[in-house]
């Protein structure tokens, strides 16, 4: 079976309650074959639940999801086309390593990699005969990945990718992805809190919010049509600013420190300030750009939210993942 | 087809290599065991009392193996129903609780198939189980008794093709509801919310059962469980029990044998159409 040309996963006006409490209110989302997208959003919003539905693992009440072409309750029928990574490994803790995989097996019609091989391409050969439950967190979080790479799949969902490894464990997801996405094709749909890493991986984003995808885009796009901030290091901090401050879409933000201004450009280049600056006979020393990025994004957004507020007034910061995720 | 078969090998992968499904073989046969041993130590005992005090020991009843064999089968069919009813409960909830069931249906099977795999799976242990308990319960009884016909002062009360067949029924008769049994376990096992609350309801109801047929009178002849080995036995196995000692006393009513042949099968089959349908809209 072959997907090309089609989206590997459309979601349209996808609505579910539970009793009272609508958690998916008309959620649409695309995933464009050879993409790797992002799903981000607040503790709640409905991240795992959007995947459940996906995976047909819980029914939804009204709307419409295609997977690689099929309705979410006949997923098997792709035959190893869609494989999901669970934010719980998901295994048989009685098993070993090498067991879980060659269980795996037995379910992958098409199988690319023999169980030795991905144990060597996660990095885990050596807990091989470990049993499941004596593994930590991460190591079964690699066995369950490992798991998910016997076969050749069209489109992987991985939700909370990164929970439970270290930093060498999360470079080598990264690189894992981003293998996988060139070289095979394979489509990604990444839901997770941690939001530097899905900027550094993602080629598509969206953000859920409320039950709702409030931005979706190309990261590139995304980014892109967002005011970014300069600092210039410069030898005459107040000629510069006489001579910036004519030119359309900046702003300035802080002029306060010695030989250091700040700006705010609004679809401006930083090469154009370079340029008119030394034009003038400024010694420019270092131009530095903070573009918008996708936790000072997510803040924009989820700040709005009332509810987001309250919360905050009452001490419970609900972005401190993203903090935390930032240091 | 393909993602049951593929659901079934999966699952039998991850019983070969389960402790719990090797015990759960194993246990009903080493239970049996050791029941004939100490019985066999306590009628040596009896005996040797009675030579020493100048008594004749009860020679019939004893010495023949018939009765120890249906006794042990008894033991045996009630522990293997039991702790297959628990087994049936856990395995769909417990691969439920930690995610495994959730790899299985989006790469090969649709959710019937699982559960119809499941189940096979179970009825595919008791069928090692109970060639085990009878393998051990043939070898055991044969050691330490015989087999033969029931005489009494030389006259013969029921010849061994008469046993024979009598216990061919009894466990016949015996072992049609323990698929019944088993599906309702699944059964339990795919409504509840966890494993533990699976196995818990799952014994506390066949439990219950047990008790509560004895007040039910002529309906309780409706129900699989009443012609089950139990705790509290009402099986045609404990009249065979009897048959074999050589006991006249036995009263055998056909309408019950009939029942006992054709309630079991509508209720497996009722258990298993339920566990399909309610698996469709389950959150797992």
């Amino acid at each position: 079976m072959t997907y090309h040309n089609t989206a590997p996963l459309l979601v349209t006006e996808l609505s579910k309650k539970y009793g009272d409490f609508e958690v998916l209110r008309k959620l649409s989302l695309e995933v464009t074959a050879g993409a790797v997208h992002g799903l981000v959003g607040l503790n709640g919003s409905g991240k795992t639940t959007t995947l459940e539905c996906l995976l047909g693992m819980q029914s939804f009440d009204s709307g419409s999801i295609r997977v690689l072409g099929l309705p979410p309750d006949q997923l098997h029928r792709s035959r190893g086309g869609v494989v999901s990574i669970f934010d719980n490994p998901s295994l048989h803790p009685q098993l070993t390593v090498r067991q879980v995989l060659e269980h795996a097996s037995l379910l992958c019609e098409q199988r690319v990699r023999t169980p030795a091989q991905v144990e060597a391409l996660l990095g885990i050969s050596k807990y091989s005969h470990f049993k499941i439950r004596h593994l930590s967190l991460g190591n079964r979080r690699r066995a369950s990945i490992a798991q998910a790479l016997l076969g050749s799949p069209a489109l992987v969902l991985l939700d909370e990718p990164f929970n439970g490894l270290d930093a060498g464990g999360v470079d080598d997801m990264l690189a894992l992805i981003s293998t996988l996405n060139r070289d095979e094709g394979t489509a990604f749909l990444l839901s997770s809190h941690q939001l530097p890493y899905l900027e550094k991986i993602c080629s598509h984003l969206s953000i859920l919010h409320k039950g709702r995808i409030v931005v979706s885009d190309h990261v590139s796009r995304l980014f892109n049509s967002r005011v970014s901030r300069l600092l210039v290091s410069c030898d005459d901090v107040v000629r510069a600013c006489a001579i910036v401050q004519d030119i359309p879409g900046v702003q300035i933000e802080d002029n306060s420190a010695p030989g250091l201004l700040t700006l705010q450009l609004e679809d401006v280049s930083p090469a154009l300030i370079n340029q008119r600056l030394v034009q003038k006979g400024i010694a420019v020393h270092e131009l530095q750009r903070e573009r918008a990025s996708l936790t000072s994004l997510f803040h924009e957004i989820t700040a709005r939210d009332p509810v987001h507020d309250h919360l905050l007034d009452a001490g419970h910061d609900t972005s401190r993942t993203v903090v935390e995720a930032d240091l | 087809m393909n993602g049951f078969v593929a659901a079934l090998k999966a699952e039998i992968y991850v019983a070969l290599r389960s402790n719990s499904t090797r015990l759960l073989v194993l246990l009903p046969s080493l239970i049996v065991i050791a029941r004939a041993i100490v019985v066999r130590l306590t009628e040596t005992g009896q005996q040797a009392r009675e030579a020493l005090l100048g008594q004749e020991a009860e020679a019939v009843a004893g010495t023949n193996a018939w009765g120890h064999f249906v006794d042990s089968f008894s033991t045996g069919l009630t522990l293997l129903s039991l702790t297959l009813v628990a087994y049936a409960a856990w395995t769909f909830a417990s691969d439920r609780d930690s995610g495994a069931l959730r790899h299985v249906l989006i790469r090969r099977a649709s959710r019937p198939a699982l559960v119809l795999a499941k189940l096979s799976m179970v009825y595919l242990l008791a069928l090692c189980a109970l060639g085990l308990m009878t393998a051990s319960i043939g070898t055991i009884t044969a050691l330490l008794w015989d087999f033969g016909p029931v005489v009494e002062d030389g006259y013969e009360l029921i010849g061994s093709a008469e046993i024979r067949a009598e216990v061919g029924l009894g466990l016949r008769l015996a072992l049609l509801p323990l698929p019944a049994a088993l599906a309702f376990g699944l059964l339990v096992s795919v409504c509840a919310q966890s494993a533990t609350q699976a196995v818990t309801s799952a014994l506390g109801i066949t439990v219950a059962l047990d008790i509560f047929k004895g007040v039910l009178g002529e309906r309780a002849y409706y129900l699989y469980a009443t012609f089950q080995p139990s705790l509290i036995d009402q099986s045609y196995l404990q009249d065979v029990s009897r048959l074999v000692r050589g006991y006249s006393d036995v009263m055998i009513d056909n309408r019950v044998l009939q029942l006992n042949e054709w309630v079991p099968l509508p209720q497996m089959l009722l258990f298993v159409v339920l566990a399909l349908l309610l698996v469709r809209g389950k959150k797992l």
